[in-house]
Protein backbone atom coordinates (compact mmCIF):
# COMPACT_ATOMS: atom_id res chain seq x y z
CA UNK A 1 0.00 0.00 0.00
CA UNK A 2 1.36 3.33 -0.83
CA UNK A 3 1.11 6.44 1.00
CA UNK A 4 1.40 10.65 0.74
CA UNK A 5 4.92 9.62 2.26
CA UNK A 6 6.18 7.62 -1.40
CA UNK A 7 5.05 10.27 -3.58
CA UNK A 8 6.44 12.99 -1.54
CA UNK A 9 9.99 11.59 -1.77
CA UNK A 10 9.90 10.77 -4.99
CA UNK A 11 8.94 14.45 -5.69
CA UNK A 12 11.87 15.67 -3.84
CA UNK A 13 14.46 13.49 -5.24
CA UNK A 14 12.74 14.30 -8.82
CA UNK A 15 12.85 17.68 -7.93
CA UNK A 16 16.65 17.62 -6.27
CA UNK A 17 17.79 15.96 -9.65
CA UNK A 18 16.27 18.50 -11.69
CA UNK A 19 17.57 21.48 -9.61
CA UNK A 20 21.52 20.31 -9.93
CA UNK A 21 20.23 19.76 -13.73
CA UNK A 22 19.61 23.13 -14.13
CA UNK A 23 22.25 25.03 -12.10
CA UNK A 24 25.41 22.84 -12.92
CA UNK A 25 24.67 22.17 -16.88
CA UNK A 26 26.01 24.14 -19.81
CA UNK A 27 23.60 23.22 -22.81
CA UNK A 28 20.50 25.25 -23.04
CA UNK A 29 18.48 22.45 -24.17
CA UNK A 30 19.66 20.08 -20.71
CA UNK A 31 18.97 23.56 -19.03
CA UNK A 32 15.42 23.49 -20.46
CA UNK A 33 14.71 19.72 -20.07
CA UNK A 34 15.48 20.09 -16.32
CA UNK A 35 13.15 23.04 -15.56
CA UNK A 36 10.44 20.86 -16.96
CA UNK A 37 11.50 17.67 -14.79
CA UNK A 38 11.39 19.98 -11.89
CA UNK A 39 7.74 21.21 -12.81
CA UNK A 40 6.81 17.84 -13.38
CA UNK A 41 7.70 16.39 -10.17
CA UNK A 42 5.66 19.45 -8.47
CA UNK A 43 3.22 17.80 -10.73
CA UNK A 44 3.12 14.38 -9.23
CA UNK A 45 3.32 15.95 -5.67
CA UNK A 46 -0.37 17.87 -6.92
CA UNK A 47 -1.70 14.48 -7.98
CA UNK A 48 -0.62 12.80 -4.75
CA UNK A 49 -1.90 15.42 -2.37
CA UNK A 50 -5.00 15.38 -4.14
CA UNK A 51 -5.36 11.50 -3.55
CA UNK A 52 -4.49 12.02 -0.25
CA UNK A 53 -7.43 14.23 0.51
CA UNK A 54 -9.74 12.56 -1.86
CA UNK A 55 -10.40 15.72 -3.55
CA UNK A 56 -9.98 15.67 -7.70
CA UNK A 57 -8.99 19.85 -7.75
CA UNK A 58 -5.34 18.20 -7.04
CA UNK A 59 -5.62 16.29 -10.58
CA UNK A 60 -7.45 19.25 -12.09
CA UNK A 61 -4.79 21.73 -11.19
CA UNK A 62 -2.11 19.31 -12.46
CA UNK A 63 -4.13 19.39 -15.99
CA UNK A 64 -3.88 23.04 -15.84
CA UNK A 65 -0.27 23.17 -15.09
CA UNK A 66 0.32 20.71 -17.96
CA UNK A 67 -1.68 22.84 -20.11
CA UNK A 68 0.62 26.04 -19.26
CA UNK A 69 3.83 23.71 -19.16
CA UNK A 70 3.05 23.07 -22.95
CA UNK A 71 2.77 26.94 -23.99
CA UNK A 72 6.19 27.16 -21.70
CA UNK A 73 7.81 24.39 -23.71
CA UNK A 74 6.82 25.76 -27.04
CA UNK A 75 8.15 29.15 -26.49
CA UNK A 76 10.85 28.03 -24.68
CA UNK A 77 12.20 25.50 -27.68
CA UNK A 78 11.57 29.05 -29.93
CA UNK A 79 13.56 31.47 -27.27
CA UNK A 80 16.71 28.53 -27.24
CA UNK A 81 16.52 28.22 -31.35
CA UNK A 82 16.37 32.12 -31.59
CA UNK A 83 19.24 32.32 -28.90
CA UNK A 84 21.59 29.64 -30.40
CA UNK A 85 21.20 31.23 -33.92
CA UNK A 86 22.10 34.38 -32.89
CA UNK A 87 25.07 33.55 -30.29
CA UNK A 88 26.52 30.95 -32.74
CA UNK A 89 26.41 28.65 -29.29
CA UNK A 90 24.43 26.80 -27.05
CA UNK A 91 25.99 27.28 -23.95
CA UNK A 92 24.12 29.33 -21.84
CA UNK A 93 27.13 31.46 -20.43
CA UNK A 94 27.06 33.43 -23.98
CA UNK A 95 23.73 35.16 -22.57
CA UNK A 96 25.41 38.24 -20.98
CA UNK A 97 23.71 40.96 -22.66
CA UNK A 98 21.66 41.93 -19.77
CA UNK A 99 24.78 41.23 -17.37
CA UNK A 100 26.30 43.62 -14.89
CA UNK B 1 -4.84 -1.30 -4.52
CA UNK B 2 -1.69 -1.86 -5.97
CA UNK B 3 1.22 -2.84 -3.90
CA UNK B 4 4.15 -0.59 -3.30
CA UNK B 5 6.67 -2.92 -5.31
CA UNK B 6 5.03 -1.57 -8.52
CA UNK B 7 4.98 1.85 -7.10
CA UNK B 8 9.03 2.17 -6.39
CA UNK B 9 9.77 -0.24 -10.19
CA UNK B 10 8.09 2.91 -11.67
CA UNK B 11 9.48 5.51 -9.20
CA UNK B 12 13.10 3.83 -9.62
CA UNK B 13 12.38 4.02 -13.68
CA UNK B 14 11.54 7.89 -13.29
CA UNK B 15 14.75 8.32 -11.28
CA UNK B 16 16.75 6.52 -13.21
CA UNK B 17 15.22 8.89 -16.46
CA UNK B 18 16.20 11.54 -14.55
CA UNK B 19 19.35 10.83 -13.90
CA UNK B 20 20.37 10.56 -17.58
CA UNK B 21 18.91 13.48 -18.33
CA UNK B 22 20.69 15.69 -15.91
CA UNK B 23 24.07 13.77 -15.94
CA UNK B 24 24.48 12.64 -19.62
CA UNK B 25 26.49 15.19 -21.86
CA UNK B 26 25.06 13.88 -25.14
CA UNK B 27 21.81 15.79 -25.30
CA UNK B 28 20.34 13.19 -27.51
CA UNK B 29 20.58 10.39 -25.07
CA UNK B 30 19.08 13.42 -21.83
CA UNK B 31 16.10 13.85 -24.36
CA UNK B 32 15.83 10.31 -24.14
CA UNK B 33 16.26 10.01 -20.64
CA UNK B 34 13.37 12.75 -20.37
CA UNK B 35 11.16 10.83 -22.42
CA UNK B 36 11.93 7.30 -20.03
CA UNK B 37 11.27 9.47 -16.88
CA UNK B 38 7.67 10.81 -18.44
CA UNK B 39 7.05 7.37 -19.45
CA UNK B 40 7.85 6.41 -15.60
CA UNK B 41 5.65 9.39 -14.37
CA UNK B 42 2.38 9.08 -16.70
CA UNK B 43 2.35 5.27 -15.44
CA UNK B 44 2.70 6.72 -11.84
CA UNK B 45 -0.20 8.91 -12.82
CA UNK B 46 -2.17 6.11 -13.37
CA UNK B 47 -1.77 4.35 -10.57
CA UNK B 48 -2.42 7.04 -8.49
CA UNK B 49 -6.20 6.51 -10.48
CA UNK B 50 -5.95 9.59 -12.84
CA UNK B 51 -5.10 7.26 -15.95
CA UNK B 52 -6.14 10.33 -18.14
CA UNK B 53 -4.12 12.34 -16.95
CA UNK B 54 -1.37 10.35 -17.14
CA UNK B 55 -1.82 9.29 -21.13
CA UNK B 56 -1.82 13.16 -21.46
CA UNK B 57 1.48 13.14 -19.51
CA UNK B 58 3.23 10.88 -22.22
CA UNK B 59 1.30 12.02 -25.08
CA UNK B 60 2.51 15.54 -24.25
CA UNK B 61 6.01 14.76 -22.97
CA UNK B 62 7.42 11.55 -24.47
CA UNK B 63 5.82 12.71 -27.41
CA UNK B 64 4.96 16.04 -28.58
CA UNK B 65 7.85 18.19 -26.45
CA UNK B 66 10.29 15.40 -27.10
CA UNK B 67 9.70 15.89 -31.05
CA UNK B 68 10.53 19.30 -30.62
CA UNK B 69 13.66 18.60 -28.77
CA UNK B 70 14.63 15.72 -30.91
CA UNK B 71 14.00 17.87 -33.99
CA UNK B 72 16.19 21.23 -32.06
CA UNK B 73 18.98 18.96 -31.49
CA UNK B 74 19.30 17.32 -35.09
CA UNK B 75 18.78 20.40 -36.73
CA UNK B 76 21.58 22.81 -34.91
CA UNK B 77 23.59 20.07 -34.11
CA UNK B 78 23.98 20.60 -30.42
CA UNK B 79 26.89 19.23 -28.82
CA UNK B 80 27.73 20.26 -24.90
CA UNK B 81 30.63 23.35 -25.44
CA UNK B 82 33.42 24.42 -23.68
CA UNK B 83 34.49 22.90 -20.16
CA UNK B 84 31.96 21.84 -17.22
CA UNK B 85 30.81 24.67 -14.60
CA UNK B 86 33.26 25.59 -11.89
CA UNK B 87 34.10 23.04 -8.74
CA UNK B 88 32.38 25.64 -6.89
CA UNK B 89 29.08 26.28 -8.49
CA UNK B 90 28.64 22.50 -8.71
CA UNK B 91 29.76 21.63 -4.90
CA UNK B 92 27.30 24.67 -3.94
CA UNK B 93 24.65 23.05 -5.99
CA UNK B 94 24.54 19.90 -4.52
CA UNK B 95 24.80 21.28 -1.23
CA UNK B 96 21.62 23.51 -2.21
CA UNK B 97 20.04 20.33 -3.24
CA UNK B 98 21.09 17.89 -0.26
CA UNK B 99 19.68 20.67 1.56
CA UNK B 100 16.24 21.23 0.16
CA UNK B 101 15.84 17.19 0.56
CA UNK B 102 16.91 17.64 4.38
CA UNK B 103 14.52 20.82 5.12
CA UNK B 104 11.41 18.87 3.23
CA UNK B 105 12.47 15.84 5.86
CA UNK B 106 12.68 18.23 8.56
CA UNK B 107 9.40 19.89 7.75
CA UNK B 108 7.34 16.59 7.39
CA UNK B 109 8.76 14.37 9.98
CA UNK B 110 7.02 13.03 12.27
CA UNK B 111 4.02 13.13 9.84
CA UNK B 112 3.03 9.48 8.79
CA UNK B 113 0.26 10.02 6.45
CA UNK B 114 -1.52 6.42 5.95
CA UNK B 115 -2.12 4.87 2.56
CA UNK B 116 -4.32 6.39 0.20
CA UNK B 117 -7.46 6.46 0.99
CA UNK B 118 -10.74 4.39 -1.17
CA UNK B 119 -11.91 6.32 -3.75
CA UNK B 120 -15.23 6.24 -5.82
CA UNK B 121 -14.31 4.70 -9.17
CA UNK B 122 -15.90 8.16 -10.62
CA UNK B 123 -12.61 9.56 -8.75
CA UNK B 124 -9.96 10.89 -11.61
CA UNK B 125 -12.05 9.45 -14.41
CA UNK B 126 -12.45 11.56 -18.21
CA UNK B 127 -15.71 12.17 -17.53
CA UNK B 128 -15.69 13.81 -13.74
CA UNK B 129 -12.91 15.92 -15.59
CA UNK B 130 -15.19 16.85 -18.61
CA UNK B 131 -18.03 18.42 -15.99
CA UNK B 132 -15.67 19.93 -14.00
CA UNK B 133 -13.74 22.17 -17.08
CA UNK B 134 -17.30 22.91 -18.14
CA UNK B 135 -18.99 23.52 -15.16
CA UNK B 136 -16.91 25.56 -12.17
CA UNK B 137 -13.55 25.74 -14.04
CA UNK B 138 -15.47 26.94 -17.22
CA UNK B 139 -12.79 30.05 -16.88
CA UNK B 140 -9.41 28.57 -16.23
CA UNK B 141 -10.33 26.07 -19.34
CA UNK B 142 -10.80 29.37 -21.77
CA UNK B 143 -7.71 31.19 -20.33
CA UNK B 144 -6.00 28.22 -20.89
CA UNK B 145 -7.01 27.79 -24.37
CA UNK B 146 -6.09 31.65 -25.21
CA UNK B 147 -3.00 30.90 -23.31
CA UNK B 148 -1.90 28.31 -26.03
CA UNK B 149 -2.95 30.38 -28.89
CA UNK B 150 -1.05 32.98 -27.42
CA UNK B 151 2.01 31.01 -27.09
CA UNK B 152 1.83 29.47 -31.02
CA UNK B 153 1.98 32.82 -32.17
CA UNK B 154 5.05 33.89 -29.96
CA UNK B 155 7.02 30.40 -31.03
CA UNK B 156 6.17 31.19 -34.72
CA UNK B 157 7.13 34.86 -34.16
CA UNK B 158 10.38 34.24 -32.24
CA UNK B 159 11.40 31.53 -34.75
CA UNK B 160 11.04 34.09 -37.70
CA UNK B 161 15.11 34.54 -39.31
CA UNK B 162 14.37 38.07 -39.89
CA UNK B 163 13.49 39.35 -36.50
CA UNK B 164 15.86 37.73 -33.98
Amino acid sequence: MISLGHVLVLTVFLFAAGLIGALTRRSAITVFLSVELMLNSVNLLLLGLGRHLGQVEGALFAFFVMAVSAAEAAVGVAIVVAFIRRQGTTSIDAANLMKW
Amino acid sequence: MLSATVFFGLALVAFVGALVLVFHRNPMVAAVGMAVAMVGLGVLYMILHVPFLGLFLIIVYAGAVMVIVLYVIMALGLEEQGPPVGAVQTVLTFAAALLFIFHVYRLTRGAAPGPFPKVEPVFGSIQQFGHLLVSQYAVPFEVASVLLVGAMIGAIVLSRRDWT
